[in-house]
Protein backbone atom coordinates (compact mmCIF):
# COMPACT_ATOMS: atom_id res chain seq x y z
CA UNK A 1 0.00 0.00 0.00
CA UNK A 2 0.96 3.42 -0.80
CA UNK A 3 0.49 5.67 2.20
CA UNK A 4 0.85 9.81 1.51
CA UNK A 5 1.30 11.81 5.05
CA UNK A 6 0.42 15.13 4.68
CA UNK A 7 1.64 17.22 7.48
CA UNK A 8 2.73 20.56 8.72
CA UNK A 9 5.68 22.42 9.85
CA UNK A 10 4.12 24.87 11.78
CA UNK A 11 5.16 27.04 15.08
CA UNK A 12 3.13 27.17 17.96
CA UNK A 13 1.08 30.38 18.48
CA UNK A 14 1.27 29.94 22.30
CA UNK A 15 4.97 31.82 22.00
CA UNK A 16 3.80 34.09 19.10
CA UNK A 17 3.39 38.01 20.36
CA UNK A 18 0.36 39.63 19.80
CA UNK A 19 -0.07 43.39 20.18
CA UNK A 20 -2.58 45.17 21.29
CA UNK A 21 -3.78 45.85 17.65
CA UNK A 22 -4.46 42.12 17.53
CA UNK A 23 -1.18 42.03 14.67
CA UNK A 24 0.28 38.90 15.42
CA UNK A 25 4.20 38.61 15.72
CA UNK A 26 5.31 34.65 15.08
CA UNK A 27 8.89 35.18 14.52
CA UNK A 28 9.48 33.90 18.31
CA UNK A 29 7.67 30.99 17.95
CA UNK A 30 9.60 28.17 16.45
CA UNK A 31 8.07 25.85 13.87
CA UNK A 32 7.63 21.66 14.50
CA UNK A 33 6.44 19.41 13.00
CA UNK A 34 2.68 20.12 14.33
CA UNK A 35 1.92 18.74 17.44
CA UNK A 36 -0.42 15.77 16.37
CA UNK A 37 0.99 15.03 13.09
CA UNK A 38 3.56 12.54 14.38
CA UNK A 39 0.51 10.18 15.04
CA UNK A 40 -0.27 10.28 11.73
CA UNK A 41 3.45 9.30 11.07
CA UNK A 42 2.71 6.41 13.24
CA UNK A 43 -0.17 4.96 11.89
CA UNK A 44 1.00 5.39 8.39
CA UNK A 45 4.40 3.21 9.39
CA UNK A 46 2.15 0.44 10.74
CA UNK A 47 0.30 0.07 8.17
CA UNK A 48 2.62 0.41 5.65
CA UNK A 49 4.51 -2.50 7.55
CA UNK A 50 1.81 -4.71 7.80
CA UNK A 51 0.90 -4.70 4.40
CA UNK A 52 4.31 -4.24 2.36
CA UNK A 53 4.20 -0.69 1.81
CA UNK A 54 5.80 2.62 1.44
CA UNK A 55 5.13 6.17 3.31
CA UNK A 56 5.81 9.33 1.58
CA UNK A 57 5.52 12.48 3.95
CA UNK A 58 3.87 15.52 2.04
CA UNK A 59 4.16 18.75 3.17
CA UNK A 60 3.15 22.59 0.97
CA UNK A 61 3.66 25.77 2.56
CA UNK A 62 6.18 29.08 2.16
CA UNK A 63 9.55 28.42 1.77
CA UNK A 64 10.75 28.74 5.09
CA UNK A 65 9.01 24.78 5.46
CA UNK A 66 12.07 23.01 3.86
CA UNK A 67 15.26 23.45 5.61
CA UNK A 68 17.89 20.68 6.99
CA UNK A 69 16.42 20.76 10.50
CA UNK A 70 12.63 20.84 9.12
CA UNK A 71 13.30 17.68 6.55
CA UNK A 72 15.52 15.97 9.17
CA UNK A 73 12.53 15.99 11.74
CA UNK A 74 9.93 14.72 9.48
CA UNK A 75 12.14 11.94 8.28
CA UNK A 76 13.08 10.25 11.49
CA UNK A 77 9.48 9.82 12.32
CA UNK A 78 9.31 6.69 10.22
CA UNK A 79 8.74 7.80 6.58
CA UNK A 80 10.59 5.94 3.64
CA UNK A 81 10.86 9.54 1.52
CA UNK A 82 9.57 12.98 1.28
CA UNK A 83 7.99 15.58 -0.96
CA UNK A 84 7.86 19.01 -0.49
CA UNK A 85 6.03 21.77 -1.80
CA UNK A 86 7.72 25.09 -0.34
CA UNK A 87 7.02 28.26 -2.45
CA UNK A 88 6.66 32.19 -1.39
CA UNK A 89 3.11 32.12 -3.22
CA UNK A 90 2.07 29.45 -0.03
CA UNK A 91 3.21 31.75 2.53
CA UNK A 92 -0.11 32.49 4.27
CA UNK A 93 -2.32 30.32 2.01
CA UNK A 94 -5.64 29.63 3.07
CA UNK A 95 -6.22 25.92 3.79
CA UNK A 96 -8.35 25.24 0.12
CA UNK A 97 -5.58 26.77 -1.60
CA UNK A 98 -2.90 24.64 0.30
CA UNK A 99 -5.85 21.24 0.01
CA UNK A 100 -5.50 22.48 -3.70
CA UNK A 101 -1.56 22.19 -3.65
CA UNK A 102 -1.32 18.67 -1.90
CA UNK A 103 -4.19 17.38 -4.11
CA UNK A 104 -2.20 18.09 -7.10
CA UNK A 105 1.55 17.06 -5.41
CA UNK A 106 -0.74 13.76 -4.79
CA UNK A 107 -2.01 12.70 -7.94
CA UNK A 108 2.49 13.64 -9.13
CA UNK A 109 3.77 11.20 -6.90
CA UNK A 110 0.73 8.69 -8.35
CA UNK A 111 -0.73 5.51 -7.21
CA UNK A 112 -1.92 6.73 -3.69
CA UNK A 113 -3.73 4.52 -2.27
CA UNK A 114 -4.31 6.58 1.08
CA UNK A 115 -3.60 9.69 2.35
CA UNK A 116 -3.33 10.09 6.56
CA UNK A 117 -3.31 12.98 8.42
CA UNK A 118 -3.49 14.45 11.76
CA UNK A 119 -6.08 15.70 14.08
CA UNK A 120 -5.70 19.50 13.62
CA UNK A 121 -2.47 21.73 13.14
CA UNK A 122 -1.04 23.35 15.79
CA UNK A 123 -1.73 26.68 14.69
CA UNK A 124 -4.55 26.95 12.79
CA UNK A 125 -6.43 23.49 14.61
CA UNK A 126 -9.24 24.08 12.06
CA UNK A 127 -9.21 20.15 11.61
CA UNK A 128 -10.32 21.46 7.79
CA UNK A 129 -7.21 20.71 5.53
CA UNK A 130 -7.28 17.27 5.00
CA UNK A 131 -11.36 16.98 4.09
CA UNK A 132 -11.00 19.79 1.92
CA UNK A 133 -8.15 17.75 0.36
CA UNK A 134 -10.53 14.87 -0.23
CA UNK A 135 -12.99 16.65 -1.70
CA UNK A 136 -10.48 18.49 -4.20
CA UNK A 137 -9.55 14.63 -4.91
CA UNK A 138 -13.34 13.23 -4.65
CA UNK A 139 -12.09 10.89 -2.47
CA UNK A 140 -13.84 9.77 0.27
CA UNK A 141 -12.36 11.43 3.60
CA UNK A 142 -13.02 10.74 7.64
CA UNK A 143 -11.61 12.52 9.79
CA UNK A 144 -11.54 11.34 14.32
CA UNK A 145 -10.19 8.17 12.90
CA UNK A 146 -8.98 5.76 15.67
CA UNK A 147 -7.57 2.81 13.86
CA UNK A 148 -7.22 1.89 11.08
CA UNK A 149 -6.68 -1.60 9.31
CA UNK A 150 -6.19 -3.34 5.53
CA UNK A 151 -8.79 -5.66 4.69
CA UNK A 152 -8.82 -7.51 0.81
CA UNK A 153 -9.77 -4.54 -1.35
CA UNK A 154 -9.70 -2.20 1.00
CA UNK A 155 -9.75 -0.83 4.54
CA UNK A 156 -11.34 -1.08 7.98
CA UNK A 157 -11.33 2.09 10.30
CA UNK A 158 -12.45 2.18 13.65
CA UNK A 159 -13.58 6.63 14.22
CA UNK A 160 -13.86 7.93 17.48
CA UNK A 161 -17.31 10.31 17.01
CA UNK A 162 -19.34 12.19 19.89
CA UNK A 163 -22.06 9.54 19.52
CA UNK A 164 -19.74 6.80 19.65
CA UNK A 165 -16.74 4.19 17.99
CA UNK A 166 -18.54 3.53 14.87
CA UNK A 167 -16.23 1.04 12.30
CA UNK A 168 -16.89 1.66 8.64
CA UNK A 169 -15.29 -0.39 5.29
CA UNK A 170 -13.77 1.51 3.21
CA UNK A 171 -12.46 1.43 -0.40
CA UNK A 172 -9.19 2.68 -1.69
CA UNK A 173 -8.50 5.63 -2.30
CA UNK A 174 -9.46 7.36 0.85
CA UNK A 175 -8.09 10.17 3.19
CA UNK A 176 -8.31 9.87 6.58
CA UNK A 177 -7.18 12.11 9.26
CA UNK A 178 -6.48 11.02 12.96
CA UNK A 179 -7.75 11.39 16.52
CA UNK A 180 -5.04 12.98 18.77
CA UNK A 181 -4.68 9.47 20.58
CA UNK A 182 -4.98 7.35 18.13
CA UNK A 183 -1.49 5.28 18.73
CA UNK A 184 1.62 6.76 20.45
CA UNK A 185 4.52 8.17 18.21
CA UNK A 186 7.67 6.41 18.75
CA UNK A 187 10.16 8.87 19.68
CA UNK A 188 13.24 9.68 17.04
CA UNK A 189 16.02 7.95 18.43
CA UNK A 190 19.72 8.56 17.12
CA UNK A 191 19.38 5.59 14.51
CA UNK A 192 16.27 7.84 12.81
CA UNK A 193 18.29 11.34 12.76
CA UNK A 194 21.36 9.56 11.46
CA UNK A 195 19.28 7.19 8.94
CA UNK A 196 17.15 10.51 8.02
CA UNK A 197 19.86 12.37 6.53
CA UNK A 198 20.20 9.62 3.62
CA UNK A 199 16.13 9.21 2.89
CA UNK A 200 15.22 10.55 -0.60
CA UNK A 201 13.74 14.29 -0.78
CA UNK A 202 11.71 15.27 -3.65
CA UNK A 203 10.96 18.73 -4.22
CA UNK A 204 8.08 19.88 -6.57
CA UNK A 205 8.19 23.21 -8.10
CA UNK A 206 4.65 24.76 -7.55
CA UNK A 207 4.52 26.05 -10.90
CA UNK A 208 4.60 22.81 -12.47
CA UNK A 209 1.91 21.12 -10.60
CA UNK A 210 -1.73 21.30 -12.17
CA UNK A 211 -3.38 23.29 -9.33
CA UNK A 212 -6.53 25.53 -10.73
CA UNK A 213 -6.54 29.08 -9.69
CA UNK A 214 -8.58 30.33 -6.43
CA UNK A 215 -12.54 31.04 -6.21
CA UNK A 216 -12.11 33.80 -3.82
CA UNK A 217 -9.25 35.95 -1.97
CA UNK A 218 -9.41 36.71 1.50
CA UNK A 219 -8.95 40.69 2.44
CA UNK A 220 -8.42 41.80 6.09
CA UNK A 221 -9.83 44.60 7.17
CA UNK A 222 -9.21 44.72 11.25
CA UNK A 223 -7.50 42.86 13.70
CA UNK A 224 -8.16 42.68 17.25
CA UNK A 225 -6.48 41.44 20.27
CA UNK A 226 -9.53 39.22 22.24
CA UNK A 227 -10.50 40.63 25.54
CA UNK A 228 -10.31 37.81 28.55
CA UNK A 229 -7.17 36.21 27.73
CA UNK A 230 -4.79 38.09 29.52
CA UNK A 231 -5.59 38.44 33.41
CA UNK A 232 -4.17 40.35 36.49
CA UNK A 233 -4.02 37.03 39.05
CA UNK A 234 -4.21 37.87 42.91
CA UNK A 235 -1.96 35.05 43.92
CA UNK A 236 -2.14 33.01 47.46
CA UNK A 237 0.62 30.60 48.79
CA UNK A 238 -0.63 27.52 49.17
CA UNK A 239 1.87 25.89 51.36
CA UNK A 240 -0.38 26.01 53.72
CA UNK A 241 -3.52 24.75 51.71
CA UNK A 242 -6.28 25.96 54.22
CA UNK A 243 -5.58 29.50 54.81
CA UNK A 244 -4.98 29.77 51.25
CA UNK A 245 -8.64 27.86 50.44
CA UNK A 246 -9.84 30.41 53.14
CA UNK A 247 -8.83 33.07 51.67
CA UNK A 248 -9.69 32.38 48.28
CA UNK A 249 -13.26 31.15 49.24
CA UNK A 250 -12.93 34.92 51.09
CA UNK A 251 -11.86 36.40 48.03
CA UNK A 252 -14.37 34.75 45.56
CA UNK A 253 -17.20 35.20 47.92
CA UNK A 254 -16.34 39.28 47.29
CA UNK A 255 -16.10 38.82 44.05
CA UNK A 256 -20.01 37.56 43.62
CA UNK A 257 -18.08 34.32 42.22
CA UNK A 258 -19.84 31.93 44.92
CA UNK B 1 -23.67 34.38 -7.29
CA UNK B 2 -27.26 34.06 -5.54
CA UNK B 3 -26.57 36.55 -3.09
CA UNK B 4 -30.21 36.24 -2.16
CA UNK B 5 -29.21 32.53 -0.14
CA UNK B 6 -27.60 31.54 2.60
CA UNK B 7 -27.24 28.05 2.11
CA UNK B 8 -26.77 25.64 5.10
CA UNK B 9 -25.10 22.16 4.83
CA UNK B 10 -26.34 19.80 7.35
CA UNK B 11 -24.40 16.43 8.66
CA UNK B 12 -26.63 13.92 10.16
CA UNK B 13 -27.59 16.11 13.02
CA UNK B 14 -30.87 17.78 14.68
CA UNK B 15 -28.21 20.04 16.45
CA UNK B 16 -28.47 22.42 13.37
CA UNK B 17 -29.39 26.08 15.44
CA UNK B 18 -26.08 27.15 14.97
CA UNK B 19 -26.22 26.74 11.13
CA UNK B 20 -29.77 28.31 11.21
CA UNK B 21 -29.28 31.29 13.21
CA UNK B 22 -26.00 32.39 11.04
CA UNK B 23 -27.53 31.81 7.95
CA UNK B 24 -30.33 33.93 8.76
CA UNK B 25 -28.49 36.70 9.90
CA UNK B 26 -27.48 37.16 6.36
CA UNK B 27 -29.33 35.61 3.95
CA UNK B 28 -33.02 35.84 2.71
CA UNK B 29 -33.91 33.20 1.85
CA UNK B 30 -32.32 29.80 3.91
CA UNK B 31 -32.03 26.39 2.06
CA UNK B 32 -30.76 23.23 3.86
CA UNK B 33 -29.33 20.25 1.93
CA UNK B 34 -29.23 17.30 4.20
CA UNK B 35 -27.02 14.48 3.91
CA UNK B 36 -28.61 11.83 6.58
CA UNK B 37 -31.55 10.31 8.03
CA UNK B 38 -35.16 11.45 7.06
CA UNK B 39 -35.56 12.66 10.20
CA UNK B 40 -32.98 15.10 10.33
CA UNK B 41 -34.62 16.47 7.28
CA UNK B 42 -37.99 16.72 8.77
CA UNK B 43 -36.36 18.36 12.05
CA UNK B 44 -35.54 21.62 9.60
CA UNK B 45 -38.64 21.96 7.82
CA UNK B 46 -40.04 23.95 10.03
CA UNK B 47 -36.68 26.35 10.13
CA UNK B 48 -36.01 26.92 6.66
CA UNK B 49 -37.30 27.95 3.22
CA UNK B 50 -35.96 24.91 1.68
CA UNK B 51 -34.82 21.47 2.55
CA UNK B 52 -33.39 19.42 0.10
CA UNK B 53 -32.95 15.96 1.10
CA UNK B 54 -29.86 13.55 -0.20
CA UNK B 55 -32.01 10.44 0.51
CA UNK B 56 -31.81 7.62 3.60
CA UNK B 57 -28.45 6.64 3.96
CA UNK B 58 -28.30 3.25 5.21
CA UNK B 59 -24.68 2.11 6.07
CA UNK B 60 -23.50 4.99 4.03
CA UNK B 61 -21.31 7.84 6.28
CA UNK B 62 -21.94 11.37 6.38
CA UNK B 63 -19.12 12.08 4.31
CA UNK B 64 -19.79 9.71 1.41
CA UNK B 65 -21.95 12.45 0.47
CA UNK B 66 -19.48 14.81 0.01
CA UNK B 67 -19.77 15.15 -3.77
CA UNK B 68 -23.28 14.90 -4.31
CA UNK B 69 -23.58 17.87 -1.44
CA UNK B 70 -20.82 19.75 -3.11
CA UNK B 71 -22.65 19.62 -6.91
CA UNK B 72 -26.08 20.64 -5.42
CA UNK B 73 -24.39 23.88 -3.71
CA UNK B 74 -22.13 24.36 -6.66
CA UNK B 75 -25.10 24.66 -9.26
CA UNK B 76 -26.53 27.46 -6.84
CA UNK B 77 -23.64 29.40 -5.54
CA UNK B 78 -25.08 31.05 -3.03
CA UNK B 79 -23.23 33.56 -1.05
CA UNK B 80 -22.65 31.84 1.62
CA UNK B 81 -22.73 28.36 2.63
CA UNK B 82 -22.56 27.27 6.58
CA UNK B 83 -21.62 24.04 7.80
CA UNK B 84 -20.75 22.41 11.44
CA UNK B 85 -17.49 22.10 12.78
CA UNK B 86 -18.28 18.24 13.43
CA UNK B 87 -15.77 16.00 11.75
CA UNK B 88 -18.83 15.39 9.02
CA UNK B 89 -19.95 18.85 9.10
CA UNK B 90 -16.03 19.08 7.99
CA UNK B 91 -16.31 16.97 5.52
CA UNK B 92 -18.97 18.38 3.74
CA UNK B 93 -18.03 22.04 3.74
CA UNK B 94 -14.34 20.38 2.62
CA UNK B 95 -15.86 19.18 -0.51
CA UNK B 96 -18.38 22.32 -1.03
CA UNK B 97 -14.62 24.38 -0.59
CA UNK B 98 -13.21 22.32 -3.42
CA UNK B 99 -15.63 22.21 -5.87
CA UNK B 100 -16.06 26.54 -5.28
CA UNK B 101 -12.57 26.76 -4.56
CA UNK B 102 -12.64 29.13 -1.82
CA UNK B 103 -11.53 28.91 1.92
CA UNK B 104 -13.57 27.42 4.89
CA UNK B 105 -13.48 30.14 7.98
CA UNK B 106 -14.01 28.82 11.37
CA UNK B 107 -13.79 30.39 14.90
CA UNK B 108 -16.77 32.90 13.39
CA UNK B 109 -18.77 35.01 15.57
CA UNK B 110 -20.61 37.37 12.77
CA UNK B 111 -20.96 37.55 8.89
CA UNK B 112 -22.20 40.56 7.71
CA UNK B 113 -22.96 40.73 4.11
CA UNK B 114 -22.77 43.10 1.32
CA UNK B 115 -23.87 42.87 -1.74
CA UNK B 116 -22.06 39.56 -2.87
CA UNK B 117 -19.31 39.98 -0.14
CA UNK B 118 -19.45 38.88 3.31
CA UNK B 119 -17.36 39.94 5.94
CA UNK B 120 -16.86 37.34 8.63
CA UNK B 121 -15.54 38.32 12.13
CA UNK B 122 -13.43 35.61 13.64
CA UNK B 123 -11.01 34.37 15.69
CA UNK B 124 -7.15 33.30 14.05
CA UNK B 125 -4.24 30.95 15.20
CA UNK B 126 -6.18 29.56 17.89
CA UNK B 127 -7.46 32.41 19.24
CA UNK B 128 -4.73 34.82 19.95
CA UNK B 129 -6.00 37.83 17.59
CA UNK B 130 -9.95 38.67 15.97
CA UNK B 131 -9.71 39.30 12.14
CA UNK B 132 -12.71 41.06 10.17
CA UNK B 133 -12.08 38.92 6.91
CA UNK B 134 -13.94 40.22 3.68
CA UNK B 135 -14.48 37.04 1.89
CA UNK B 136 -14.03 38.65 -2.36
CA UNK B 137 -15.06 37.00 -5.76
CA UNK B 138 -16.60 33.83 -4.47
CA UNK B 139 -19.04 31.92 -1.98
CA UNK B 140 -18.00 32.23 1.80
CA UNK B 141 -18.01 28.99 3.27
CA UNK B 142 -17.96 28.98 7.36
CA UNK B 143 -17.77 26.31 9.65
CA UNK B 144 -19.55 27.04 13.26
CA UNK B 145 -20.35 25.27 16.15
CA UNK B 146 -23.71 23.43 15.32
CA UNK B 147 -25.60 24.12 18.40
CA UNK B 148 -28.49 22.96 19.87
CA UNK B 149 -32.42 21.33 18.51
CA UNK B 150 -33.63 23.71 15.72
CA UNK B 151 -36.70 26.43 16.76
CA UNK B 152 -39.06 26.29 13.91
CA UNK B 153 -42.38 29.24 13.19
CA UNK B 154 -44.55 26.50 12.61
CA UNK B 155 -44.43 27.04 8.67
CA UNK B 156 -43.49 23.30 7.34
CA UNK B 157 -41.00 23.68 3.83
CA UNK B 158 -41.56 20.87 1.67
CA UNK B 159 -39.01 18.17 1.40
CA UNK B 160 -37.46 17.62 -1.99
CA UNK B 161 -35.63 14.72 -2.40
CA UNK B 162 -32.92 14.46 -4.58
CA UNK B 163 -31.95 11.24 -5.92
CA UNK B 164 -27.35 10.78 -5.35
CA UNK B 165 -25.43 8.34 -5.03
CA UNK B 166 -22.67 8.25 -2.34
CA UNK B 167 -19.54 7.23 -2.83
CA UNK B 168 -18.65 3.27 -1.91
CA UNK B 169 -18.09 2.73 1.67
CA UNK B 170 -19.93 1.18 4.60
CA UNK B 171 -20.74 1.78 8.00
CA UNK B 172 -20.37 -2.29 9.72
CA UNK B 173 -20.74 -1.51 13.31
CA UNK B 174 -21.92 1.23 15.70
CA UNK B 175 -20.95 1.37 19.32
CA UNK B 176 -22.65 4.30 21.14
CA UNK B 177 -21.09 5.71 23.61
CA UNK B 178 -21.98 5.14 27.24
CA UNK B 179 -21.94 8.25 29.17
CA UNK B 180 -24.89 10.86 28.40
CA UNK B 181 -23.70 14.07 27.30
CA UNK B 182 -23.11 17.22 29.63
CA UNK B 183 -24.01 20.68 29.63
CA UNK B 184 -20.86 22.72 30.24
CA UNK B 185 -22.47 25.55 28.14
CA UNK B 186 -25.20 26.26 30.77
CA UNK B 187 -23.12 25.81 33.92
CA UNK B 188 -22.80 28.92 36.34
CA UNK B 189 -19.24 26.96 37.73
CA UNK B 190 -17.03 24.74 35.85
CA UNK B 191 -14.60 22.57 37.58
CA UNK B 192 -11.64 21.82 35.31
CA UNK B 193 -9.36 19.49 36.01
CA UNK B 194 -5.59 18.62 33.80
CA UNK B 195 -2.43 16.51 34.31
CA UNK B 196 -1.72 17.57 37.15
CA UNK B 197 -4.34 14.73 38.15
CA UNK B 198 -2.13 11.06 38.54
CA UNK B 199 -4.61 8.55 38.73
CA UNK B 200 -7.84 8.00 37.50
CA UNK B 201 -8.84 7.23 41.34
CA UNK B 202 -8.39 10.85 41.79
CA UNK B 203 -10.81 12.37 39.42
CA UNK B 204 -13.32 12.08 42.95
CA UNK B 205 -11.27 14.68 44.73
CA UNK B 206 -11.84 17.26 42.09
CA UNK B 207 -15.68 15.82 41.37
CA UNK B 208 -15.93 16.01 45.36
CA UNK B 209 -15.19 19.94 44.71
CA UNK B 210 -17.25 20.11 41.76
CA UNK B 211 -20.40 19.18 43.77
CA UNK B 212 -19.55 21.19 46.67
CA UNK B 213 -19.77 24.28 44.65
CA UNK B 214 -22.65 22.83 42.42
CA UNK B 215 -20.83 22.58 39.64
CA UNK B 216 -20.01 20.50 36.52
CA UNK B 217 -16.99 18.76 35.61
CA UNK B 218 -14.40 19.53 33.06
CA UNK B 219 -11.12 18.93 31.75
CA UNK B 220 -8.17 19.57 29.35
CA UNK B 221 -8.11 17.83 26.27
CA UNK B 222 -5.43 15.25 27.38
CA UNK B 223 -7.37 14.17 30.37
CA UNK B 224 -10.44 12.86 27.56
CA UNK B 225 -8.30 11.94 24.74
CA UNK B 226 -4.72 10.72 25.92
CA UNK B 227 -6.20 9.06 28.81
CA UNK B 228 -9.45 8.57 28.60
CA UNK B 229 -10.39 9.72 32.85
CA UNK B 230 -13.22 12.24 31.35
CA UNK B 231 -15.75 11.69 28.54
CA UNK B 232 -14.62 13.74 25.73
CA UNK B 233 -17.51 15.95 25.97
CA UNK B 234 -16.13 17.25 29.07
CA UNK B 235 -13.00 18.71 27.69
CA UNK B 236 -12.22 22.58 27.13
CA UNK B 237 -10.51 24.44 24.52
CA UNK B 238 -10.25 25.13 20.62
CA UNK B 239 -11.13 21.84 19.57
CA UNK B 240 -13.55 20.87 22.50
CA UNK B 241 -16.32 23.09 24.18
CA UNK B 242 -16.36 27.01 24.35
CA UNK B 243 -17.63 28.08 27.64
CA UNK B 244 -18.49 31.05 29.64
CA UNK B 245 -19.43 30.29 33.09
CA UNK B 246 -19.66 32.78 36.32
CA UNK B 247 -16.55 31.16 37.80
CA UNK B 248 -14.22 28.77 35.65
CA UNK B 249 -11.41 26.89 38.09
CA UNK B 250 -8.48 25.32 36.17
CA UNK B 251 -6.68 22.59 38.24
CA UNK B 252 -3.78 21.50 37.57
CA UNK B 253 -4.12 22.87 33.98
CA UNK B 254 -0.98 24.57 32.78
CA UNK B 255 -2.48 27.18 30.61
CA UNK B 256 -1.77 26.21 27.26
CA UNK B 257 -3.31 28.68 24.61
CA UNK B 258 -5.47 26.12 23.42
CA UNK B 259 -7.22 25.23 26.31
CA UNK B 260 -7.82 28.53 27.89
CA UNK B 261 -9.32 29.84 24.89
CA UNK B 262 -11.95 27.50 25.74
CA UNK B 263 -12.97 29.94 28.96
CA UNK B 264 -12.00 33.43 27.51
CA UNK B 265 -15.51 34.24 28.17
CA UNK B 266 -15.49 33.33 31.98
CA UNK B 267 -16.37 36.12 34.73
CA UNK B 268 -14.08 34.50 37.00
CA UNK B 269 -10.88 31.85 36.43
CA UNK B 270 -9.01 30.52 39.71
CA UNK B 271 -5.92 28.53 39.23
CA UNK B 272 -4.39 26.03 41.56
CA UNK B 273 -1.01 24.70 40.14
CA UNK B 274 2.15 23.54 41.65
CA UNK B 275 4.25 25.45 39.63
CA UNK B 276 4.57 29.05 40.36
CA UNK B 277 5.37 29.82 36.50
CA UNK B 278 2.88 28.14 34.60
CA UNK B 279 1.48 30.53 32.14
CA UNK B 280 -2.28 29.98 33.65
CA UNK B 281 -1.38 32.30 36.47
CA UNK B 282 -1.06 35.25 33.85
CA UNK B 283 -4.17 34.28 32.64
CA UNK B 284 -6.14 33.84 35.69
CA UNK B 285 -7.70 36.52 38.59
CA UNK B 286 -7.29 34.23 41.31
CA UNK B 287 -4.17 31.64 41.77
CA UNK B 288 -3.12 29.68 44.14
CA UNK B 289 0.48 28.30 43.90
CA UNK B 290 0.60 24.71 45.73
CA UNK B 291 -0.20 21.37 45.14
CA UNK B 292 -4.03 20.56 43.92
CA UNK B 293 -3.82 17.11 46.49
CA UNK B 294 -3.90 19.75 49.25
CA UNK B 295 -5.41 22.59 48.13
CA UNK B 296 -8.28 21.39 46.54
CA UNK B 297 -9.64 18.93 49.71
CA UNK B 298 -8.87 21.90 51.67
CA UNK B 299 -11.11 24.34 49.03
CA UNK B 300 -14.08 22.00 49.29
CA UNK B 301 -13.69 21.70 53.15
CA UNK B 302 -13.76 25.17 53.28
CA UNK B 303 -17.02 25.67 51.10
CA UNK B 304 -18.40 22.64 53.12
CA UNK B 305 -18.12 24.81 56.34
CA UNK B 306 -19.15 27.77 54.96
CA UNK B 307 -16.25 29.83 55.94
C1 LIG C 1 -4.27 21.37 17.46
C2 LIG C 1 -4.33 21.27 18.94
C3 LIG C 1 -5.54 21.41 19.56
C4 LIG C 1 -5.63 21.32 20.94
N1 LIG C 1 -6.85 21.49 21.50
C5 LIG C 1 -6.96 21.46 22.85
C6 LIG C 1 -8.21 21.71 23.48
O1 LIG C 1 -9.24 21.94 22.84
N2 LIG C 1 -8.26 21.66 24.83
C7 LIG C 1 -7.15 21.41 25.62
O2 LIG C 1 -7.27 21.39 26.84
N3 LIG C 1 -5.97 21.17 25.03
C8 LIG C 1 -5.83 21.19 23.67
N4 LIG C 1 -4.63 20.93 23.11
C9 LIG C 1 -3.51 20.52 23.97
C10 LIG C 1 -2.83 21.69 24.63
O3 LIG C 1 -1.87 22.22 23.75
C11 LIG C 1 -2.11 21.24 25.91
O4 LIG C 1 -1.23 20.19 25.61
C12 LIG C 1 -3.07 20.77 26.99
O5 LIG C 1 -4.11 21.69 27.18
C13 LIG C 1 -2.31 20.60 28.29
O6 LIG C 1 -3.16 20.02 29.26
P1 LIG C 1 -2.82 20.18 30.80
O7 LIG C 1 -2.72 21.61 31.13
O8 LIG C 1 -3.82 19.37 31.53
O9 LIG C 1 -1.44 19.43 30.94
P2 LIG C 1 0.06 20.00 31.15
O10 LIG C 1 0.37 21.05 30.15
O11 LIG C 1 0.91 18.83 31.25
O12 LIG C 1 -0.05 20.73 32.53
C14 LIG C 1 -0.20 20.08 33.76
C15 LIG C 1 -0.04 21.14 34.85
O13 LIG C 1 -0.30 20.56 36.10
C16 LIG C 1 0.59 21.10 37.04
N5 LIG C 1 0.69 20.15 38.15
C17 LIG C 1 1.30 18.95 38.17
N6 LIG C 1 1.12 18.37 39.36
C18 LIG C 1 0.37 19.20 40.11
C19 LIG C 1 -0.14 19.15 41.43
N7 LIG C 1 0.07 18.11 42.24
N8 LIG C 1 -0.86 20.20 41.86
C20 LIG C 1 -1.08 21.28 41.08
N9 LIG C 1 -0.62 21.37 39.82
C21 LIG C 1 0.09 20.34 39.35
C22 LIG C 1 1.86 21.31 36.30
O14 LIG C 1 2.64 22.32 36.92
C23 LIG C 1 1.35 21.73 34.93
O15 LIG C 1 1.26 23.15 34.82
C24 LIG C 1 -4.50 21.04 21.72
C25 LIG C 1 -3.28 20.89 21.09
C26 LIG C 1 -3.18 21.00 19.72
C27 LIG C 1 -1.87 20.82 19.08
Amino acid sequence: MKIVVAYKWAPNPQDAVVATTGEVDLSRAKPAVSEYDPVAFELARRLADATGGEVVGLTVGGPSIDTPLSRKAALSRGLDRLVVVADAELEDADGTRIATVLAAAVRAIGDVDLVLAGDSSIDVAQGQVPLTLAGVLGWLGLAAVSAVTAADGGLVVERSLPGGTTVVAVPTPAVLAATADAVVPRVAGMKDILGAAKKPVEVLDLAALDVPAPGATLATLATAKPAGGERTATIFDGSSPAGAAAQLVGALRQAGAL
Amino acid sequence: MNSAQSWIVVADDTAASGLVDLARSVGDEVVAVVAGRREVASSLASAVDRVLWLGEPDQAPVEAYGPAVAAVVAQATPRTVIGATSPGGRALLGAVAAALRVPVLAGVSALEADGDQVVVTRSVLGGIAEHRTAVQGGTTVVAVDPGGAVAGDGDLAPLEELAVTPLAATVTEVRPAAVAGADLGGARTVVGVGRGLKAREDVALVSDLAAALGGELACSRPLAEGVDWLPKERYIGISGQHIAPDLYLALGISGQLQHMVGVRGAKVIVAVNSDKNAPVFSQCDFGVVGDMYEVVPALTAALGTGS
